[in-house]
């Protein structure tokens, strides 16, 4: 093997240019592969983490358009945060989480709904997502604050108009300023800052969590929204073994309350933690296999310029195939060499594309930290091996036919090829 | 007897067209003799050597080699006594490009099962007077250095038999009596040498003729005044 090998490299090197660009359809499908598996282990641990966060044993009730029937919901133009046209689920009302709460395994649940807005403090703006939350919030969620307190029920009711500023919104608006006990203004009320969270670094609908605001939810819905009723609603079980249990008790509870029968006309949607990560596993697999598919296509392309290069490389050294054999090569001694010269041409390539892939995930991850996403860089060595192997067998598989032509060549022949 | 061959054929088919090359050669080459074919362009005389050398095939007719009938051989035995039996050197030395010396002669060797390589490739570069070339690259060397090192990678495998097609064909004649020096030394040795050539000059330096027209042998005769190389007082290392 290692004379061949020896064979191999000199071939390689005698035209080092060539060699580089005969790869590039490797590089390029490769460094895919890794970005793809380096960026999706840092995506799935930030998800995961976030999820964490919220809380395992929480199940989310939301609203949507049932499939079937447009009839209960009404035509909404100027929706949430203004601006939105679209079907509009209204029935969803704090007295269903009410009677939510009342259920055997529920330990807690609160109410919100989401509206975007102009804050302003001072010559400082900015547009921002606010959330109006029920002050149960701070009972269930685990995020904690950097500074001041969290509304109290007694302001929740009483549509107060309290704030509690996401970490990178309070330094926009108040830059080294101590906001807490200042007024901001959102929309075209004022507001006294409360708190102010601690950064949290994760995605929220938007933008990230740490550049939004909280508000009491009954100050959202009266004072900002003029609404009264809910869009989603966070549910604290006691047992996490029950959710699938609790999740249809919720069900039935909200089924009665909007007299719906059949459970296909639902205009609600109940989630436990586990579904709502089975739903982002699944849209996010398939934008994985999207971008593996490109991979695939490239390496295909990738295996056909290598299978290209070879040709070229065995017409260019038939003499010293001719030779070779005169001193005798055997045609597998032949197919030895070409062959690991074409695995070494693709093995190149595929770890120029992991070195190119890894700097690429690591250039997301460095773009998402920058952005206070809690996102870590890992090639997972699962990605490493798949990515030599894929491109060795990529050598083997487009090698092996310019190969055998090498192998075959008549000694004769080849010697006299000028 | 190293080789004999009897009523040797060749046809060369390309589709429908049958080109007879040999039309029947019968001799015989005992062990230590340095025999010349000689012959116009085209009467077969490389052809005869590639069958010679188990590069090719005969269409018909016997080659036995050592005793042993090489019709019977497979591919892979051809192979292999190509790589241990016998040693080649052509008209256009062949060298690998961008390849050291010392590398060019362990060629053969890597296809072999030898121990030592390095130490029987710098034997057999001694043997040409070229060990203070090992690493040079094969197109840093003159043409003449060009072929002994072909020499040395012909010899390298301790053959039965070298057989050079033209070695002296591209070459001064200062460089090819160098070569031819070299030949006849090998031979003095007792290495049996095979050389083609179409000059009679230096076909001279071989102990015996035989001379090929139309695919058939016309004439095999003894050299009476033998050339010695090493004579004309021209060997330079
Ligand atoms: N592959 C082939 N197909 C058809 N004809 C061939 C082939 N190879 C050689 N020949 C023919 O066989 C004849 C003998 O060729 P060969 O090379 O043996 O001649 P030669 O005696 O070595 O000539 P030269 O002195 O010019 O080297 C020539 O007429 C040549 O054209
Ligand atoms: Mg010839």
């Amino acid at each position: 093997m290692f004379p061949a090998f020896r064979q191999s490299l000199r071939g390689l090197a005698s035209n080092p240019v060539r060699t580089v660009l005969t790869t590039l359809g490797i590089v390029i499908g490769i460094s895919t592969v890794i970005l793809v598996l380096s960026a999706g282990a840092g995506f799935r641990s930030l998800v995961t983490s976030q999820v964490n966060a919220l809380g395992s044993n929480t199940l989310f009730v939301s609203t949507r358009v049932p499939p079937t029937t447009k009839s209960r919901a009404q035509k909404f133009s100027a929706g949430v945060g203004g601006g939105v046209t679209g079907i509009v689920i209204n029935t969803f009302k704090t007295r269903d989480l009410d009677d939510i709460r009342r259920l055997p395994n529920v330990v807690d649940a609160y109410g919100m709904v989401t509206g975007q807005a102009e804050a302003s403090e001072g010559n400082h703006q900015k547009s921002v997502i606010y959330y109006g939350a029920g002050a149960e919030r701070f009972r269930i969620d685990q995020h904690t604050l950097q500074e001041g307190r969290f509304y109290t029920p007694a302001e929740d009711a009483g549509a107060a108009q309290v704030i509690i500023l996401g970490s990178d919104l309070a330094k926009d608006l108040f830059g080294q300023n101590e906001p807490v006990g200042r007024l901001v203004r959102l929309g075209t009320l004022n507001f006294q800052v409360i708190g102010v969270y601690a950064p949290q670094g994760g995605l929220a609908f938007g933008g990230t969590a740490d550049s939004s605001a909280y508000i009491p939810l009954a100050t959202a819905q009266k004072k900002m929204l003029g609404i009264d009723y809910l869009s989603v609603g966070i549910v604290q079980m006691r047992d996490t073994s029950l959710g699938d249990a609790t999740a249809a008790e919720i069900r039935s509870t909200l089924e009665r309350n909007h007299r719906i029968t059949d459970p296909a006309k639902d205009d609600f949607e109940v989630q436990t933690q586990t579904q709502a990560l089975d739903t982002f596993n699944v849209i996010f697999s398939g934008i994985t296999a999207l971008l593996i598919a490109i991979a695939a296509i490239s390496l295909l392309v990738g295996g056909v310029g290598i299978m290209n290069i070879m040709y070229v490389v065995v017409t260019e050294r038939t003499a010293e195939i001719g030779l070779k054999k005169a001193v005798g090569a055997t045609r597998g001694a032949i197919l030895r060499e070409f062959l690991l010269e074409a695995v070494l041409l693709t093995v190149l390539g595929g770890s120029l594309g992991i070195a190119w892939g890894a700097l690429l995930g690591w250039i997301v991850a460095a773009v998402a930290r920058a952005n206070q996403l809690a996102w870590t860089f890992a090639v997972p060595p699962s990605a490493i091996l798949l990515g030599v192997g894929v491109s060795a067998a990529i050598g083997i598989v487009f090698g092996v036919l310019p190969a055998r032509n090498a192998a075959r060549l008549d000694p004769v022949e080849a010697l006299r090829y000028e | 007897m190293l080789i004999r061959v009897e009523n040797l054929r060749k046809d060369y088919v390309n589709g429908d067209v049958v080109t007879p090359v040999l039309h029947g050669v019968s001799f015989t080459v005992e062990p230590g003799e340095f025999l010349a074919v000689m012959g116009p362009s085209g009467s077969g005389k490389s052809t005869l050597m590639h069958i010679l050398g188990f590069l090719d095939r005969p269409t018909a007719g016997a080659y036995f080699f050592e005793g042993r009938d090489t019709r019977t051989f497979t591919d892979a035995e051809l192979a292999r006594l190509r790589n241990e039996r016998v040693g080649f050197v052509f008209q256009a030395f062949n060298l690998l490009p961008r390849t050291t010396v010392l590398d060019n002669v362990r060629l053969p060797l890597l296809y072999g099962t030898k121990r030592n390589q390095d130490a029987l490739a710098r034997r057999a570069l001694e043997a040409v007077g070229l060990t203070h070339r090992l690493g040079h690259l094969s197109n840093q060397l003159s043409g003449g250095e060009k072929q002994r090192v072909a020499i040395a990678r012909a010899l390298v495998g301790d053959p039965a038999v070298i057989f050079a097609d033209e070695p002296t064909g591209n070459l001064d004649s200062k460089s090819g009596n160098v070569v031819m020096d070299i030949l006849q030394t090998l031979n003095d040795q007792g290495r049996t040498i095979i050389l083609v050539t179409h000059e009679t000059d230096t076909a001279n330096h071989a102990k015996r003729i035989i001379r090929l027209k139309d695919g058939l042998v016309v004439s095999d005769v003894v050299v009476k005044k033998r050339t010695r190389a090493g004579d004309r007082g021209e060997l330079g290392k």
